[in-house]
């Protein structure tokens, strides 16, 4: 009886100190301003190209689903850019001037921007792997390196800058959103850049693609 | 009756002259926003994608001989399908799920006015 009381009590003290510190990430993310260029809270607001482009930085409603918890908290105490180009530019360089939090901060933010999920992710659906069909695609049949950055065998980096490199996207994304946003781009980012797949690939090439990307890792 | 026929006339003729700019102010944008990043801002070819390592040359709408070759219906059908849909290179994504008939129907005629050509005919 004992045991199971402590038990239960370790979890209910588990759950708040998850609460707490997810509540202190928003706390953070508040004080830090982060609001003025993120928006957190969904769905998508953005309706037109107007509203696209009014906005600061990306939309960060279902960071929870997109990110990997680690890389996320690493980031923000080192924000290097993802976009080569400023957000919403074709023709200014990204100027590498996102704020860095501290280490405590990067990890209250990091689990509260973790704990936003849109509950349209499946987990579970995209197994990581060298996928040549997904490579295929990616590179030749509609060529996602057009417009993303990513490395190549030799670690040479080569593709497009209009979109966010994906060089690092083994890391920083999680697998089974990258599928969800090919399938549900309404749902995501009803506007953006990147022309919509639904209806001219599978979802099954869809899974190769989101499994080709996640298997893209920084070389050491 | 005549005063409320003119000024019907009158509203319709300032609804016309609003519409027609907003909708070359909306293609502008449509260009600007999913085009440029290939084709550059001033349609020349040079978007931010076109890096060393981009395999083709992304069509320069400002060439007039080489617009001249295409009909609406060609340069219509490539934004719909992509590029192999006329045997060139699939860099040029079909964009015919993203964009409206309206929006495409509207770049058709905007390439047409930076290619400063009318393509070809029948």
């Amino acid at each position: 009886m004992r045991q199971k009381l402590a038990s239960v009590t370790g979890a209910v003290c588990l759950l708040a100190m998850a609460t707490a510190s997810y509540a202190d990430g928003q706390a953070v993310f508040e004080a830090k301003e982060c609001v003025a260029c993120h928006y957190t809270e969904g769905p998508a607001q953005e309706k037109t190209i107007e509203d696209q482009q009014a906005k600061l930085g990306p939309e960060l409603w279902y960071a929870g689903d997109k990110f990997q918890a680690e890389w996320l908290t690493a980031w923000l105490t080192d924000p290097q850019p993802i976009r080569p180009l400023k957000f919403n530019s074709l023709t200014e360089d990204n100027p590498a001037d996102h704020p860095a939090l501290s280490a405590d901060e990067a990890a209250s933010v990091g689990e509260f921007l973790m704990g936003l999920t849109s509950g349209e992710v499946e987990a579970g659906t995209v197994k990581v792997k060298k996928n040549a069909k997904g490579r295929q695609i990616f590179t030749k049949k509609m060529p996602c390196s057009g417009c993303h950055e990513y490395a190549g065998r030799k670690g040479n980096v080569s593709g497009g800058r209009s979109g966010p490199s994906l060089v690092d996207a083994g890391v920083r994304l999680n697998p089974d959103w990258i599928l969800a946003y090919l399938q549900k781009p309404e749902f995501f980012k009803p506007v953006k850049m990147m022309p919509v797949f639904v209806g001219l690939l599978s979802d099954k090439d869809m899974a190769n693609v989101a499994a080709h990307v996640a298997n893209f890792k920084p070389k050491k | 009756m005549k005063y409320v026929t003119t000024l019907a006339a009158v509203t319709g003729l300032t609804a016309l002259l609003n519409a027609v700019p907003a909708a070359a102010a909306d293609t502008e944008m449509v260009y600007q926003f999913y085009c440029a990043q290939c084709h550059g801002s001033t349609g020349k070819g040079d978007g931010p994608n076109v890096t060393k390592d981009f395999p083709v040359s992304p069509r320069n709408f400002t060439d007039a001989a080489e617009m001249n070759k295409l009909s609406n219906a060609d340069v219509k059908n490539v934004i719909l399908d992509g590029g192999p849909s006329v045997s060139k290179s699939p860099m040029m994504p079909p964009w015919g799920k993203t964009l409206t008939e309206e929006e495409v129907d509207g770049l058709v005629q905007y390439l047409r006015v930076i290619c400063a050509c009318e393509g070809k005919q029948g």
